[in-house]
């Protein structure tokens, strides 16, 4: 591992959510560094923490404790505003329920990020059109998402992540609602891109077949870091990661 | 965010959901058309209004009457003294002067009535009036004034007079049978037809070239005159109006006083060398009385009634003002020289705060339903933000700023009220011509032009000015971007993590 600084720097974070008498702990004291152009796995059962993670990772929530640095920057000192151009210019987002805009086209879904960024229309929908061929939707640049099947939609929704070349992407379950074949295509075709451009990806995940794509997995369990190792270069097709 | 691209999406998210925005905008339409509708209303009464004040006369004309005399006869009870200010302040030649050096003050003079029994006859006493009007004053002042000749021209020569426009109407023809010797003086209607009576009380609107004339033509016509000045030295033809029967009954037989004999000291050759266009405020002789020269109508006193006094005094004067808008001034200051004054200023004032108090109840009648679009806007608005939530979230974590988000908001609200308020306007116009042609009677290419931009003589029923339109539309759309506001913030407040959320 080169001795750069990790793009990503977690210190001590801790997140409460007041409840009916007592406050839930969320996050208990996490650690966390990645460095660049690592595909990070973080894994766990659902109430484990790890959407409390990428929330915190992403800038959604102010933590109870503790930090996020992303390049350097201290996500949770921005404002809402200075978040919101942090993100446009070095984050991306693949959702599980895909998140495209019903009312707009493929091309304009993935052309939106550079759309609030002020890139006029042609120059971004020229991109958004480059970066739909290069996931196979070269012909259905101008479908909604109603007329597009799930993996399509996804393929669309990776196609948006990376169109602004963002350092750090997030996915949030991006094979949750996909069938195994494309849950194979999907996966391949984050891991491709973030290889081509030194992307970082931080993939959450409770399935334990996607974390055999990662260069690393997480794991958590009651909002605490049971496991951190690496996986070893296996073919993705057979069972690689472990707990 | 570039702003055209804000301007995008809200067209887009609009035209998603179109029945529930076609409706909205119908709500504002409706607003709309009821503000414009109602407020064209109340226009048309001023434009109404004003028509009625055209036809009430010389609007720039201030009656002046001393104290005691005409109008405030109460406060006249101490007037005798003589005192030169206040109360019963002489209205003699050297008060109207004083008059014509007020500013804005173009024309004054001192208007005098024979205040006698008149009796007027013309053509060897074949037509006559034993009700005749003469009025008098200064003729040099006559064009400063604004009396206005219809025909013939102002009199130069003593024994000259002006006859009011319908001067001839007054008299009666001796030769003709009682029912049909006279003949009713029409009435203008203000709209290019004329007003005629017969007499037994048949009225109709005529055309005003196919009136019926008087039995003469007035202009040139030689009147003769007779007073009677009450000391019982009247010729033949002075007849008292409305005397008993028994008194009279010679005397009505022979009205042919200016035929035979020499003329009496009370009575007077006079020749009309021009017609007067009726002006109710400039006195009764510009409609069916002579007007004669003051100088002339005091030596005519003078000479016919030796008990009466010199005239040095008036009861009444005319003071003729430049523009309306020193009416009120003007007619302050000669209120402060101690006189009365009467004027169509008032009478416009509070036409005026009429209008405006029924212009004003009228508006907020439509703006209540504007107020209901308001409504109607905000709710369509925060459905959309329930309904768009997640969308709200994942362009926020995707990076959008919150105040585009706002301004999308509040533009969809805004270009609601916008749409609402432009189509508001072009049915109200419509509208507004639909009343207005059925007020004009059909459909005709003039009616149309009237109904649309107005005329001389027509007064419309709704009037529609320019700046009604763009009112409409900017406080359409002004209150499309209010009602837009609380949505609009209730989407900001939507935190990206609802987006993701949805996904778990």
């Amino acid at each position: 591992m080169p001795m750069e600084r990790p793009i990503i720097e977690v210190r001590h974070l801790r997140k409460e959510y007041p409840a009916a008498d007592e406050t839930v702990v969320a996050l208990d004291g996490i650690d966390l560094a990645i460095p660049r152009g690592q595909i990070c796995c973080v894994y766990g059962e659902s109430g484990s923490g790890k959407s409390t993670l990428l929330n915190q990772l992403a800038g959604m929530e102010k933590p109870t404790r503790g930090g996020v640095r992303i390049g350097g920057t201290v996500i949770s000192r921005l404002d809402e505003r200075e978040l919101a151009a942090f993100r446009q210019r070095h984050l991306g987002f693949v959702f599980q329920s895909y998140n495209l805009l019903p009312n707009l086209t493929a091309v304009e879904n993935v052309a939106m990020p550079l759309m609030f960024r002020g890139v006029p229309k042609t120059q971004r929908e020229k991109a958004a059109r480059g970066m739909l061929r290069r996931v196979g939707l070269g012909k259905r640049l101008n479908h909604y998402p109603t007329q597009m099947s799930g993996g399509q939609q996804q393929r669309v929704g990776i196609a948006r992540a990376f169109v602004a070349r963002p350092q750090v992407v997030f996915a949030d379950e991006p094979t949750g609602n996909l069938d195994s074949k494309t849950k194979i295509d999907v996966m391949e075709m984050i891991v491709s891109f973030a290889r081509a451009l030194d992307q970082t990806i931080v993939l959450v995940t409770h399935d334990d077949n996607m974390a055999a794509y990662a260069d690393r997995v997480v794991t958590l369990l009651d909002g605490r870091i049971i496991d951190d190792r690496p996986v070893a270069a296996v073919p993705a097709s057979t069972q690689g990661a472990s707990r | 965010m570039r702003f055209a691209d804000i301007l995008r999406l809200c067209m887009q998210n609009l035209s998603r959901r179109k029945s529930r925005t076609v409706l909205t905008v119908l709500g504002v339409i409706v607003g709309c058309c009821s503000i414009v509708i109602m407020v064209s209303l109340g226009a048309g009464l001023t434009e109404q209004n004003k028509a009625m004040l055209k036809q009430m006369g010389d609007l720039t004309l201030i009656n002046v009457y001393s104290q005691g005399s005409a109008g405030n006869a109460m406060m006249g009870g101490g007037s005798g003294s003589g005192s030169e200010s206040g109360e019963g302040a002489k209205l003699d030649d050297a008060a109207v002067d004083s008059m014509k050096q007020i500013p804005g003050v173009v024309g004054a003079s001192p208007q005098m009535p024979l205040n006698y029994a008149v009796r007027m006859s013309v053509d060897n006493g074949r037509y006559y009036t034993d009700y005749g009007i003469i009025e008098a004053v200064d003729m040099t002042q006559l064009s400063n004034m604004g009396y206005e000749i219809l025909q013939g021209e102002k009199p130069t020569k003593p024994g000259e007079v002006l006859a009011g426009q319908y001067f001839a109407y007054q008299f009666m023809d001796k030769y003709r049978p009682e029912g049909s010797n006279y003949r009713q003086q029409p009435f203008d209607m203000g709209d290019g037809t004329v007003m005629q009576c017969d007499a037994s009380g048949n009225c109709e609107a005529v055309p005003a070239d196919q009136v019926e004339g008087a039995f003469f033509d007035q202009l040139g016509a030689e009147v003769t005159v007779s007073i009677d000045t009450g000391d019982g030295t009247a010729s033949a033809s002075g007849v008292s109006g409305g005397s008993s029967g028994a008194s009279v009954a010679g005397a009505t037989g022979s009205p042919d006083t200016g035929s035979s004999g020499t003329p009496a000291a009370n009575t007077l050759e006079l020749k009309v060398t021009g017609t007067l266009k009726e002006d109710y405020p400039k006195g009764s002789s510009t409609s069916s009385g002579l007007l004669m020269d003051l100088n002339q109508l005091k030596e005519f006193i003078a000479k016919a009634d030796r008990s009466a006094k010199k005239t040095t005094t008036y009861d009444t004067a005319l003071v003729k003002v430049a523009d309306i808008s020193q009416v009120a001034d003007v007619e302050q200051q000669i209120r402060d020289m101690g006189f009365g004054t009467n004027s169509s200023e008032q009478t416009r004032k509070s036409l005026e705060e009429q209008s405006r108090i029924i212009q004003l109840v009228l508006g907020g009648i439509g703006a209540v339903s504007l107020l209901v679009a308001a409504i109607g806007i905000t709710n369509t608005m925060v459905m959309s933000v329930t309904e768009r939530t997640r969308e709200i979230g994942i362009m926020k974590a995707l990076g959008c700023y919150v105040r585009d988000i706002r301004i999308m908001f509040l533009g969809e609200a805004g270009f609601i009220g916008l749409l609402g308020g432009v189509i508001g306007c072009l049915i109200s116009a419509l509208v507004s011509l639909g009343i207005n042609l059925l007020a004009l009677g059909g459909v005709s290419g003039t009616n149309i032009w009237h109904a649309i931009v107005g005329g001389e003589d027509v007064s419309r029923v709704s009037v529609i000015p320019w700046w009604l339109y763009l009112f409409a539309i900017a406080f359409s759309t002004a209150i499309g971007v209010i009602s837009g506001f609380q949505p609009a913030n209730k989407a900001v407040r939507i935190p990206a993590l609802d987006a993701i959320r949805n996904a778990q």
